[in-house]
């Protein structure tokens, strides 16, 4: 399609393509871009992609048979068959911090490996994301040290979990202890953040510009304020003048990447699809586009909320998620689902594959971590989640691999040993020992 | 125990200073004998010892007295199987406790103290660009969803994340350029999705009679020129034109005037069928309403299946009769014309420069008229001085004065000043003490409460003229803006917050069991609530009027779903309730019971925790952990619901919530889980015995009704907290309980008609007052 990368920009063939293009993935525009990539690449770059998917899973029908390999898949996993190569599964794993168990808190420990503090107030607390450790330090030669992703357009009020703020079910992302990362789920504004408007070379170099000194404008508010206020508050305005110094920062190095990488002509996608498969694809498409592009290198992609109510129709499920999770009747249903959201990211699993950066994929150089930070919906436990992690062969992690521990496996000590793969040293929450990888 | 109560006032004497304020004795002897048996130091029932809190100084444990005197207050203690105070026992009792309580808080005079620093919320940014610069944006599409807490989202407001800072710049930019007009060099898009689960048989209202089905898009036209506009029809999941079976007649209008008509017929290649329906229309630049619809037809066939609700769903069960919008893309200007004089240029340009000498005096007139309006404060020579550079490098960058004021407008959009509220104490004021807000910061407070945006051009004279700050202005100030339509927000802002019925939209009844429900019934929904609370508000009701009422608004579909007969059309209107239709009243609101129900069943608990929460202020605590769920015991899962809730309630720790939550909501069982009136659920018949936070029982909605009314303040108070926390901007606090009770009783005297208790608050010193910061500035 041709509302991403285009050579020239004739008018009328942009029009013809506006109505039409609205929605669909952006695969086909993204090839040709990727040839022209080719040489860039000498040393693998270290990407890692968490997605969330809420309210666990069938997990009878997540678990694969084999305790050792995944010659024969389950049948939730059965989409994932052409890369199964680049796939490990994890089996018995859980999550402690969450308990007692609640969805804000299978949200919010997933990749904080903390207890969420108990409020619904603005005292909220959790702490540094697994995401957000690697991104202070391998996110900071990009324009946007991270992503974060989400598919709900919604603004639900007073209806997140008891006791527990809303924002420990909406943020997936923490950057410190009290400052959620809110996500985007529109994708012409994801694409915005990315590439801003689009346009020629000249045009993005002016619109960066123009935003540099609206940001100084800004700054100088600040700075003036922060003289005229009492001490407690001066500390929020020096939040707002980190917020401040980091866009410099992604204006800077975005002023950079125009001359250094490739991406031509870029032209945005107008509206959000409906059906939720579309919304999805777009999404995982706007990934592999910021990965490509070299945007960003950490991204988190809440693919589900925690006690969404979206019905699935089109893949013959009227009936509202979050309650099919509570009755185990309906958990054919609940694997449907499962099913439905594993097979999209198989597609872009395998979107990613295809982008050749050298003599490596996108997904070699990239470890993408899917799963739940519940195990069975139906009683809310942080136990056997549905866990796995695909990619990562130029870090030497090999693939076709069933993980199964015989006591309860900390997530923690996947995550550390996710971040050891990518070069991150930290240790994160109470890891013990990273898993062998 | 009885030894005890005898030694009682022995036992408090050395604890007393004489000095300090203290419960009156005879209120003491009546806590002791009916508080005791289970809350003194011995049981401890609850961890609440009111043995020990007696023996300490009041002052410090005022939280723990207000939720004393709460529980007293709502007869919620002691629990209905103890031995209870007579009614006028419990009188004396709150009386007593209030007088103590008031006279403690008029001593320590804490007004309470919001926020510094607050930033615009979405809703609040885009009804401030709307004031400004008359223009209509969609902040959705711009900024993130703000946090909610306390049950609204202007609470949270104090972070500024780099993502959203990136976004107020690119919005800033977008609606200065939108508002300037300025010559596009590329076309802009825009595309609107009609929901799949709207129904397009019917009128639609806002467009002509005679016409069926499409929608109605309200949209900004940055200049004078060619648009192209572009429909597509709702096609099933095999590529079908959706509800084809006759030639059809679409018309394109803008503001209901028809620029251009199509015809639709079946065609062999599906996808030819709506090829053709784009046309370029020439607008003028500024807001229109531009519609598509279909010409109605009369059916020649009556349709025999139910209407359809979801497209998708109801291909095999209730296809459409007719074809439907899909999406309509708007596209544009095409043509380079001049910018014409769209509402929003004539906002800003209050001058214009006849030559280019006259530019720079143009200028700073336009900077210092619009920085004054934004900033909600006297514009000053350091304002112009700041903005100046934006208005040379834009006019350099885009070789025009248009482009130079664009440039100070996108600025003066993300300013400080702009973006954020900001309450400043005066100088030298002691820590920890009470001051009055001035003028200008009460002029937002004012107009951000009643209008969710900024000040009007009286509002913001009177803050700078200082004759803002007292009573009598600002009753007379809150009864003008009251007035204004710009008070709607109280409704789309508050009250949907307040109420939940934002989530409405979220919400998706079970298809295979509730057929009838689409978009149109929901929208009905969401309009019935609203209009009734706008009837509050527009004739200065009774906040009680919010339960009781002998009409209520329907439209057509609203009443058929209601079994109220005799009404037709779209627009909902105002109907008297004939004998036997128990409707009227929130309780019986379809949007409610439905936002408090599952996809699939009526839930009780949730239904009960609402109630609780967002009308009496009794929302029992959080769960405590290890409380297994409904799933996770040994329930037996084939028992009817209400009896496996109640084996649930046998477990103390799951009794200790539940047994408040379920009664409240099992009196509104005759109502299923879209509120559609049953007497039977299944083969079961409807039992709707329900009980109340007093211990008293009832059946239906009637009696939960008649219960909430017989102690009506409760009710009341909760409304008054609600809205405080709104107008605030801050949750309650038990230090604010003595000015919320000076509220009530002022109020009173009104019979608590929604003015009065809007000029009450905002008399109030919770909201013309602010304690300063605890450390030294």
């Amino acid at each position: 399609m041709n509302f991403i990368t285009k050579k020239s920009l004739d008018r009328r063939k942009v029009l013809r393509g506006l109505s039409s293009v609205v929605a669909l993935p952006l695969l086909d525009a993204m090839i040709p871009a990727a040839t022209a990539l080719e040489k860039t690449s000498a040393k693998p770059i270290k990407r890692l992609c968490y997605v969330y998917v809420a309210m666990g899973s069938n997990i009878k029908k997540w678990t694969p048979t084999s305790k050792t390999n995944l010659d024969v898949l389950s049948p939730i996993l059965t989409p994932l068959e052409p890369i199964k190569n680049k796939l490990n599964v994890f089996t018995n794993m859980e999550l402690r911090p969450a308990y007692p168990g609640t969805h804000a808190t299978s949200n919010s420990t997933f990749l904080s490996g903390v207890r969420a503090k108990i409020t619904e107030s603005s005292d909220y607390r959790l702490g540094t994301t697994v995401d957000q450790m690697a991104a202070k330090v391998i996110g900071q030669e990009t324009a946007l040290p991270s992503l974060e992703l989400s598919m709900d357009m919604m603004d639900t009020v007073g209806q997140c979990d008891n006791g527990y703020a809303c924002v420990y079910q909406n943020n997936l992302s923490w950057s410190g202890p009290t400052t959620p990362l809110p996500s985007e789920a529109h994708p012409r504004l994801v694409f915005e953040k990315l590439f801003g408007e689009g346009g020629t070379k000249q045009e993005r170099q002016l619109a960066l510009r123009k935003r540099a000194s609206l940001l100084d404008f800004i700054k100088d508010d600040m700075n003036k304020l922060k003289k005229e206020i009492s001490k407690s508050d001066r500390a929020k305005v020096d939040h707002y003048l980190d917020s401040i110094r980091e866009v410099e920062r992604r204006i800077q190095i975005a002023e950079k990447n125009i001359n250094t990488k490739n991406l031509k002509n870029l032209e945005s996608p107008l509206g959000a699809p409906e059906v939720y498969g579309d919304h999805a694809r777009l999404m995982f498409d706007l990934q592999v586009l910021a990965l490509q592009g070299d945007v960003t290198r950490i991204i988190t992609f809440q693919m589900v909320r925690e006690t969404s109510n979206r019905t699935y129709p089109e893949i013959g499920v009227p009936e509202a998620h979050h309650p099919l999770t509570h009755n185990r009747r309906s958990f054919n249903k609940v694997a449907k689902i499962n099913t439905h959201h594993v097979s999209l990211l198989s597609e872009y699993l395998q979107k990613l594959d295809k982008v050749v950066e050298g003599d490596m994929s996108l997904l070699d150089q990239s470890i993408v971590m899917y799963g739940s930070g519940m195990g069975d919906p139906s009683v809310h436990d942080h136990k056997k989640l549905p866990i796995l992690q695909a990619g990562g062969a130029a870090f030497g992690i090999k693939g076709n691999r069933h993980f199964v521990y015989k006591k309860p496996e900390p997530l923690a000590n996947l995550h550390q040993a996710i971040l050891n793969k990518a070069g991150v040293d930290v240790k994160y929450s109470d890891s013990t020992t990273p898993v062998s990888l | 125990m009885l030894l005890r109560y005898l030694l009682f006032p022995l036992f408090m004497c050395p604890f007393i200073n004489g000095a300090e304020l203290e419960i009156p004795k005879e209120t003491q002897k009546l806590l002791g004998k009916f508080c005791y048996d289970c809350h003194d130091s011995e049981m401890q029932k609850g961890k609440f010892n009111i043995e020990d809190l007696l023996s300490k100084p009041l002052k410090e444990h005022l939280e723990k007295w207000e939720d004393v005197l709460g529980h007293i207050d709502a007869r919620k203690m002691p629990p209905k199987e103890k031995k209870r105070p007579s009614e006028e026992q419990y009188e004396s009792l709150t009386q007593s406790l209030i007088e103590t309580l008031d006279k403690l808080a008029y001593e320590n005079d804490n007004p309470g103290r919001t926020s510094s620093i607050r930033r615009l919320t979405r809703t609040e940014y885009q009804n401030a660009i709307r004031d400004l610069l008359d223009l209509d944006v969609d902040a959705t599409t711009l900024l993130p969803t703000d946090p909610s807490s306390h049950g609204f989202d202007n609470i949270t407001v104090e972070g500024l994340s780099p993502s959203l800072l990136e976004r107020y710049i690119s919005a800033s930019q977008k609606i200065s350029r939108l508002a300037i007009g300025r010559s596009y060099n590329k076309p802009e898009g825009r595309t609107v999705r009609v929901r799949p689960d709207v129904t397009q048989e019917d009128h639609v209202p806002g467009l002509p009679h005679g016409t069926r089905g499409g929608v109605i898009i309200k949209h900004s036209f940055p200049q004078d020129g060619e648009y192209e506009v572009r429909v597509h029809l709702a096609r099933d999941r095999n590529e079908h034109v959706e509800g084809l079976f006759a030639k059809h007649t679409m018309e394109f209008l803008l503001n209901n005037k028809s620029k251009a008509s199509f015809e639709i017929k079946w065609m062999k290649h599906a996808h030819k069928i709506d090829q053709h329906l784009h046309k370029k229309l020439h607008v003028k630049a500024g807001s229109h309403d531009l519609g598509i619809t279909f010409i109605k037809q009369s059916r020649v066939i009556e349709p025999y299946y139910r209407q359809p609700y979801e497209s998708k769903i109801n291909y095999h069960r209730s296809p459409r009769q007719s074809p439907a919008v899909y999406q309509v893309s708007i596209i544009g200007p095409l043509s380079k014309e001049n910018k014409g004089e769209s509402p929003s240029r004539k906002k800003v340009f209050i001058v214009y420069p006849k030559n280019k000498s006259e530019e720079l005096s143009c200028a700073k007139e336009i900077i210092k008229n619009l920085a004054r309006k934004a900033y909600r404060r006297p514009a000053t020579e350091n304002d112009v001085k700041r903005l100046l550079p934006f208005f040379q490098e834009g006019k350099e960058l885009g070789a025009s004065f248009d482009a130079g004021i664009e440039s100070i407008l996108s600025a003066i959009l993300v300013s400080r000043e702009f973006l954020f509220r900001v309450e400043k104490q005066p100088e030298g004021i002691l820590p920890g003490k009470a001051y009055k807000v001035n003028d200008l910061n009460l002029a937002e407070r004012l107009s951000f409460f009643l209008w969710s945006s900024i000040p009007d051009e009286s509002l913001l004279a009177a803050a700078e003229n200082k004759t803002l700050g007292n009573a009598k202005a600002l009753e007379s100030q809150a009864l003008r803006m009251l007035d204004d339509p710009k008070s709607k927000s109280l409704v789309t802002n508050f009250a949907n917050q307040w109420l939940y019925l934002r989530n409405l939209k979220t919400i998706y009844p079970d298809g295979r069991l509730y057929p009838d429900f689409d978009d149109n019934l929901r929208q009905a929904f969401q309009r019935e609530t609203e209009l009734h609370f706008e009837e509050m508000i527009r004739e200065n009701k009774s906040v009680l009027s919010l339960f009781k009422s002998n009409h209520t608004y329907v439209n057509e579909r609203l009443a058929k779903h209601y079994g109220i007969s005799g009404v037709y059309g779209t627009r909902l209107r105002k109907v008297e309730l004939p004998e036997g239709v128990k409707r009227g009243g929130l309780l019986r609101h379809g949007s409610i019971l439905t936002i408090t129900s599952y996809a699939t069943r009526t839930s009780p608990v949730i239904r009960g925790h609402w109630i609780l929460e967002n009308l009496i202020s009794a929302e029992p605590p959080p769960a405590p952990p290890n409380v297994p769920t409904l799933e996770e015991s040994n329930i037996p899962e084939d028992l009817p619901f209400k009896d496996r809730l109640k084996i649930h309630r046998e477990n103390a720790a799951c009794a200790s919530c539940h047994d408040a939550m379920d009664p409240v909501g099992f009196a509104l069982e005759n109502f299923d889980a879209i509120g559609q009136w049953r007497d039977r659920d299944g083969d079961d018949p409807i039992d709707n015995t329900g009980g109340y936070v007093d211990g008293s029982k009832f059946n239906g909605v009637e009696g939960l009704e008649k219960a909430i009314l017989s102690r009506p303040e409760l009710f009341v108070k909760t409304f008054v907290k609600k809205l405080l926390t709104y107008g605030l901007g801050r949750g309650i606090e038990s230090t604010d309980e003595f000015a919320i009770r000076e509220i009530l009783r002022n109020a009173k005297k009104d019979n608590y008609a929604f003015n009065t208790i809007v000029t009450e608050i905002v008399k109030s010193p919770l909201f013309t007052k602010r304690l300063s910061s605890k450390e030294m500035h």
